[in-house]
């Protein structure tokens, strides 16, 4: 197999992941985007020596690239100013009647809102659980925590966004 | 919608798009491979070794009495 094609299927085994734990780190999906091209330029110009390397080694030795460069990226910038940056980003929602799209667009939003509020550990976890499609075990293999720790954090993240998701709920009754 | 749902489409709001993925991809593979080694420059082998051997050279001789002055 080429260079190319070699580089390709590891790109596709991990790309998700990788992406899922800068964005659960920074709140921002597109400098997510941005660190997760550097982990693979790394990937790209170390090839060979992760080609020699099994499975589990070449996914440990992505994520230690990826903690590193998220500790320089947050060193440069705090995940406050990144969270802020992001909900800036996002429209003003304006008041419009509560429409069955509107209300599920408005919930993911809350979501959203609630999910940047999380400690970063649990939004970390949150994000490799859902948008990355990691299982407890493969995430706590990454962080370098067990998989109880994950599921865990799972729990108590998923506690917040029902409480956050039950205000809201409260709040559009009253509309 | 259930909590499930509403963190699922939350997930689909930030999940990268196979294009923009592609887009990425292809920015990386057109980037050569340098050929030098990336990373920390190391020292050559043969400085170790001569390092080494005077280091334990100097650590033996520490071990010994000081000889008086005649």
């Amino acid at each position: 197999m080429d260079r190319e094609a070699e580089f390709r299927r590891m790109y596709a085994a991990h790309r998700a992941a990788v992406h899922a734990y800068f964005t659960g780190r920074t709140g921002d999906r597109q400098l997510a985007a941005d660190l997760m091209q550097d982990v693979f330029l790394r990937v790209w110009q170390h090839l060979d020596k992760l080609l020699d390397m099994p499975e589990d080694g070449q996914r440990a030795w992505i994520f230690t690239v990826a903690r590193n460069l998220s500790v320089d990226a947050l060193r440069h910038r705090q995940t406050r100013a990144g969270t802020e940056q992001a909900l800036a980003r996002e429209p003003a929602r304006q008041p419009r009647p509560p429409s069955a799209e509107v209300i599920a667009a408005e919930r993911v939003s809350v979501v959203g809102e609630a999910i940047r509020r999380l400690p970063e550990d649990h939004r970390v976890t949150l994000a490799m659980a859902t948008a990355g499609a990691m299982t407890s075990a493969e995430i706590g293999a990454v962080l370098g925590v067990p998989a109880g720790t994950v599921r865990y954090r799972l729990s108590l993240a998923r506690r917040a966004l029902a409480e956050a998701l039950e205000h809201y709920d409260y709040a559009a009754e009253g509309r | 919608m259930s909590l499930d749902d509403d963190i699922a489409a939350w997930a689909a709001t930030v999940r990268l798009a196979d294009a923009e993925a592609d887009a990425i991809f292809q920015r990386i593979v057109q980037t050569p491979v340098s050929a030098a080694p990336v990373g920390t420059p190391r020292l050559d082998p043969s400085w170790w070794r001569g390092y080494s051997a005077g280091f334990a050279a100097r650590m033996v001789a520490s071990t010994r009495p000081a000889r008086r002055a005649a």
